[in-house]
């Protein structure tokens, strides 16, 4: 035997090999171990195969509240049987009865004369035969003998039972869930070498400390299995934002933030969307009810915007729809107002945060999610460098495979989609879109160098890195996943 | 985003060469086309809004043509004199000004074929038509049609047999009874009188932007079509019907002109543009460095015309390239034309260090140390329900910030405080081991001028034996460890919370937020057994 048993294990087993089969309650008792120690004990034994625990259910029965009144003063039909016998002529009429016995008058009259009792003759109630207990009786007193109550099994009487559960609070059935332990053969084995002292001076607990020192170390199961404990930590959403930032940090990127409520000038018309385009229809985008921003922007912002979309989209621009506010759409906005307003010559920036479409949940689509976005300013910056940044950004992720498309957005021109390779899914997945801020965009805002920019959620990353394919399991916050993903991946 | 069906061996007539399948899904994606599905016989496509002309395989195939280069240069259009007119009654002005019009003749149509155009009809429709409130295209039998044809307005008692009917019925029964009338007839409110295309026998074939008539329905049969757009914008109803002319004449039809008067209304001409393009700019743009030639055959292979003049490049562009609106998109067209996969990627050099935003770092600093006293984090919506934020809780919701015509319900309100998202998550939680010690710091939202956004920061403990000290040291050290201060609590209401088991967190005599034993009441609302305490605070007023 290469296991090292415990104390407490050494005596159930030494118990067990004596007395075969035992409840954990009835084993504290005989090992004189607390409940506690007990069960883990027999934890232990069962790890290692040791002892089988089988589990039975049984039904307790145990007295009501009318129950322990039917023990002392006696069941309803008792108690009208006495009423008549200490009256004249054993008998009463029946409206007599009745104000004795008040609500209990029914059952005692229907039982009573179920048990051949009293019989009733024009009214009156008159007393007759024997009056033995009852089997209901006899149940009661058997069950008032113990106050932890009679397992079901034991009473001989089922189906005086069977009438006292048909009447309300006499009998409380619950269902008590017990253990049977036995030792399996290995454990018989085992128990033949456990010796017949056993040391327990090292599990009391009142053994004070300077003793125990100067004691050899007993030996402790090193194999045995330890209690699962759960480290504290960050989001896994959270972990792959994080991811994003340092990426874009360590490429010279610096961020910048904003509100997530944003006038429909910087969601929109900032980024030359017209007003009646079907993007800005509250069937794809979140209004705020009932309030709307006082100021958006700078006159002379507001005035340029408005020209280009007159002279781009032909139509009379409303600075009152411009006003109204929005959830953001993307991350966008906060770019291009901090470009309007700095006007760099030279810069890379990029913003994460929410975003929203009104969009009803679904295994792929989400009405909020996290988006990242890097804008790069640079008097002679490349479509061929922002395809560079996008590569150096999904190798920094891990990510080797990568190729460009073409495809379309209303601000940027031109403008492309990057599909990466997954392995797990083995297929090409789009990622990030990217594009050079249209002039319609940066002219009117004064900004003069072209801006480069790229972005896309990142759901939609940590949905690869952790394997899932319902993107609504990130916010449910299950802690059986919160748990278990390890952090390092 | 819309979708086309391409089946391969109509690709394989209208294409004009035979190229491999294989060759031809590869080159999709290069004219911008999204593959949603492939089988043995079809490839389905998704084509962004702004290129309508890809709104049927004609017009894909006419991409492909450049791409692969089978056909180059801008598609030849030819449009004859036709005979006929529409003529335009001043009423029309004030609703829906703007007709326009087309006959394409001597076509050959098959069920694919109208169920392409009809694809189309309603693409142009949602997209430049602007959900048919700015244009709306209705095509006709033309056999079925008397020229001159009156564009004109009539009372809602006027009728006519719809298309989908099979009896006569009133303007207003239309709007107010048949789907599509209800759908659209918004866009004619306001007016009592509505635009209306009849005959010269005084027969009605179409309500715009509503219905056409069943009269002059096309079907397999039919040779000879009219094309008619009516508009509230001139520019948009020119660019629909360029759309459809183009692709009705790639699909074998002979194009007529169709005379338009009265009401400010012309002939339209469909004419292409010439924007000059430099090709520095290109090479500048793409970071390559390519001649004027290929640049002109770049352009030649997405279906433009170019041609030098000077040291500059002179490009075509068809009517119906309605996306086209300046150089830089003509930059693109060189880019698509040139091979996107011919692009070699580039680092360019960083000119500066890049560094997290101060709030940014503050937070994580905060995460760390609620890390570390044990919490795990959560992160919720910031949009939620009234019933979480509010009733649940059993808080004042007369502060309440909500969005317009949400399509969920449990995104409706935007949060105002933490603690109940996170009570959420412990109630749908309540299965899995205690303690638990959870966590959230995120942005909610406070009715203001008009609107303020703050990070808060709340954590939660639910076990048997948490109560308002073991929250108030949690509180205590992340104050102390993250920002060196000391906070006070005072009694104070909260109805979250239990009376005289809850204090405001005050710091220099600033309430920052509150703390306590949550209500047994409230724990209950959320379906949880277990004693439930917290704190929540404003960290933005601690970044100062």
């Amino acid at each position: 035997m290469s296991q090292v048993l415990h104390p407490i294990e050494q005596k159930i087993l030494k118990t067990l090999a004596d007395k075969k089969t035992l409840t954990p309650e009835e084993l504290a008792e005989v090992t004189k171990l607390s409940l506690d120690q007990t069960r883990r004990g027999i934890e232990w034994l069962k790890f290692k195969n040791l002892a089988n625990v089988t589990e039975s259910e049984k039904i307790i029965v145990t007295l009501g509240k009318r129950g322990n009144e039917a023990f002392e003063k006696g069941l309803p039909e008792r108690q009208l049987v006495n009423h008549l016998r200490s009256l004249d002529g054993y008998s009463c009429e029946m409206n007599a009865a009745k104000d004795y016995l008040k609500n209990e008058f029914g059952p005692a009259i229907a039982n009573a004369k179920k048990n051949g009792w009293i019989e009733v003759h024009e009214n009156r109630l008159m007393l007759k035969g024997y009056h033995d207990l009852s089997s209901e009786e006899k149940i009661i007193k058997t069950i008032s003998k113990t106050p932890i109550g009679v397992s079901a099994d034991e009473l001989e009487d089922k189906s005086a039972l069977e009438s006292l559960k048909k009447r309300p609070d006499f009998v409380v059935l619950t269902s008590k869930k017990s253990a049977l332990v036995d030792l399996t053969e290995q454990g018989m084995e085992a128990a033949k070498s456990v010796p017949d002292n056993i040391d327990f001076e090292s599990v009391s607990e009142t053994s004070n400390k300077v003793e125990q020192e100067a004691k050899v170390v007993r030996a402790i199961d090193v194999e045995a299995a330890a209690p699962v404990i759960f480290a504290a930590k960050s989001h896994p959403l959270r972990d792959v934002i994080d991811e994003v930032r340092e990426i874009f940090v360590s490429l010279g990127f610096s961020e910048i933030i904003g509100n997530n409520v944003q006038s429909s000038f910087w969601n929109f018309d900032a980024l030359f969307t017209p007003q009646d385009h079907p993007a800005r229809e509250m069937q794809d985008t979140f209004y705020l009810a009932d309030v709307k921003a006082k100021t958006t922007a700078k006159p002379d912002q507001i005035k340029k915007v408005a020209d280009a979309h007159k002279k781009g989209w032909n139509y009379q621009w409303q600075n009152e729809e411009a006003r109204r506010l929005v959830l953001r759409t993307h991350t966008t906005c906060v770019t291009i107002r901090e470009l309007a307003d700095q006007k760099h010559d030279e810069a890379r920036l990029f913003s994460i945060g929410k975003v929203f479409r009104n969009e009803k949940l679904s295994y792929k689509h989400l009405a909020e999610f996290h988006q990242v976005e890097g804008v790069v300013v640079g008097k002679n910056v490349t479509l061929r460098d922002l395809m560079g940044l996008q590569t150096e950004f999904y190798h920094k992720m891990g990510i080797k495979k990568i190729k460009f498309w073409p495809t379309f957005f209303p601000y940027t021109e031109p403008s492309l989609q990057s599909m990466i390779y997954n392995e797990k899914l083995g297929k090409w997945v789009e990622l990030f879109g990217m594009g050079i801020f249209r002039q319609e965009v940066t002219k009117p805002l004064g900004i003069k160098n072209p801006v480069l920019a790229w972005g896309g959620g990142i759901e939609r990353i940590a949905m690869l890195r952790y394997g899932l394919t319902d993107v609504r399991e990130l916010y449910e916050n299950k802690f059986g996943w919160l748990r278990s993903v390890p952090k390092c991946q | 985003m819309p979708v086309v069906t391409l089946y391969f061996d109509r690709v394989k007539k209208i294409l004009g060469k035979t190229v491999p399948k294989a060759k031809l899904v590869e080159t999709l994606p290069f004219i911008g086309l999204d593959i949603e599905d492939e089988t043995v016989d079809h490839v389905n496509v998704e084509y962004s809004p702004n290129r309508p002309d890809y709104s049927t395989d004609y017009g894909i195939i006419t991409g492909l043509q450049g791409l692969l280069g089978i056909k180059l240069g801008m598609p030849a259009l030819k449009i004859k004199n036709g005979k006929n007119t529409i003529k335009a009654h001043p009423t029309v002005s004030k609703i829906r000004p703007y007709v326009t019009a087309i006959e394409a003749r001597n076509g050959k149509l098959d069920d694919e074929t109208i169920r392409q155009i009809i694809t189309m009809q309603e693409d142009l429709h949602n997209g430049l038509g602007r959900r048919r409130k700015k244009a709306s295209i209705g095509i006709h039998d033309l056999e079925k049609i008397k020229f001159p044809l009156y564009y004109k307005t009539v009372t809602q008692e006027h009728s006519f047999v719809p298309l989908e009917s099979d009896v006569s019925l009133t303007v207003k029964e239309i709007l107010e009874k048949t789907e599509t009338g209800k759908k659209y007839k918004h866009i004619l409110e306001g007016h009592s009188k509505v635009p209306i295309i009849v005959d010269s026998d005084g027969k009605t074939i179409s309500l715009p932007p509503i219905v056409n008539a069943k009269l002059t329905e096309m079907n397999a049969k039919t040779r000879n079509l009219l094309v008619e757009v009516t508009a509230t914008d001139k520019n948009a109803a020119e660019g629909v019907l360029a759309v459809v002319e183009n692709t009705l004449q790639i699909a074998g039809f002979e194009i007529y002109s169709v005379k338009i008067t009265g009401a400010g209304n012309s002939t339209p001409v469909l004419k292409s543009r010439d924007l000059v393009l430099e090709p520095e700019l290109v090479n500048k743009t793409l970071g390559i460095e390519i001649s004027n030639q290929v640049i002109i055959k770049s352009l030649k292979k997405s279906r433009l015309d170019a041609k030098m003049r000077g040291k500059k490049i002179v490009c075509t562009i068809p009517r119906y390239r309605t996306d086209i609106f300046g150089v830089m998109d003509l930059v693109e067209e060189v880019a698509l034309g040139y091979g996107i996969q011919n692009l070699v990627p580039t680092m360019p050099e960083s000119v500066s260090a890049g560094e997290r935003n101060g709030i940014t770092k503050t937070l994580e600093t905060v995460r760390q140390i609620m890390v570390g006293l044990g919490y795990l984090e959560v992160m919720n919506f910031e949009l939620t329900s009234k019933e979480i934020l509010y009733e649940k809780t059993t808080r004042d919701s007369s502060k309440i910030i909500s969005v317009a015509d949400s399509k969920s319900q449990e995104h409706i309100i935007l949060r105002d405080v933490l603690i109940p998202g996170m009570m959420e998550v412990l109630s749908r939680n309540i299965h899995e081991s205690y303690p638990q010690k959870i966590f959230e710091i995120g942005t909610v939202f406070e009715k203001a001028s008009p609107i303020n956004e703050v990070v808060h920061l709340a954590c939660l403990g639910a076990h048997k034996d948490v109560n308002f000290t073991e929250v108030k040291s949690v509180l205590q050290s992340l104050l102390k460890t993250g920002f060196n201060l000391t906070c006070d609590t005072m009694p104070q209401k909260e109805p979250m919370f239990v009376d005289g088991r809850t204090g405001s967190v005050m710091i220099n005599s600033k309430k920052l937020g509150s703390l306590g034993e949550v209500d047994p009441k409230v724990a209950d609302n959320f379906k949880l057994r277990t004693p439930v305490a917290g704190f929540e605070i404003k960290i933005t007023d601690l970044l100062f």
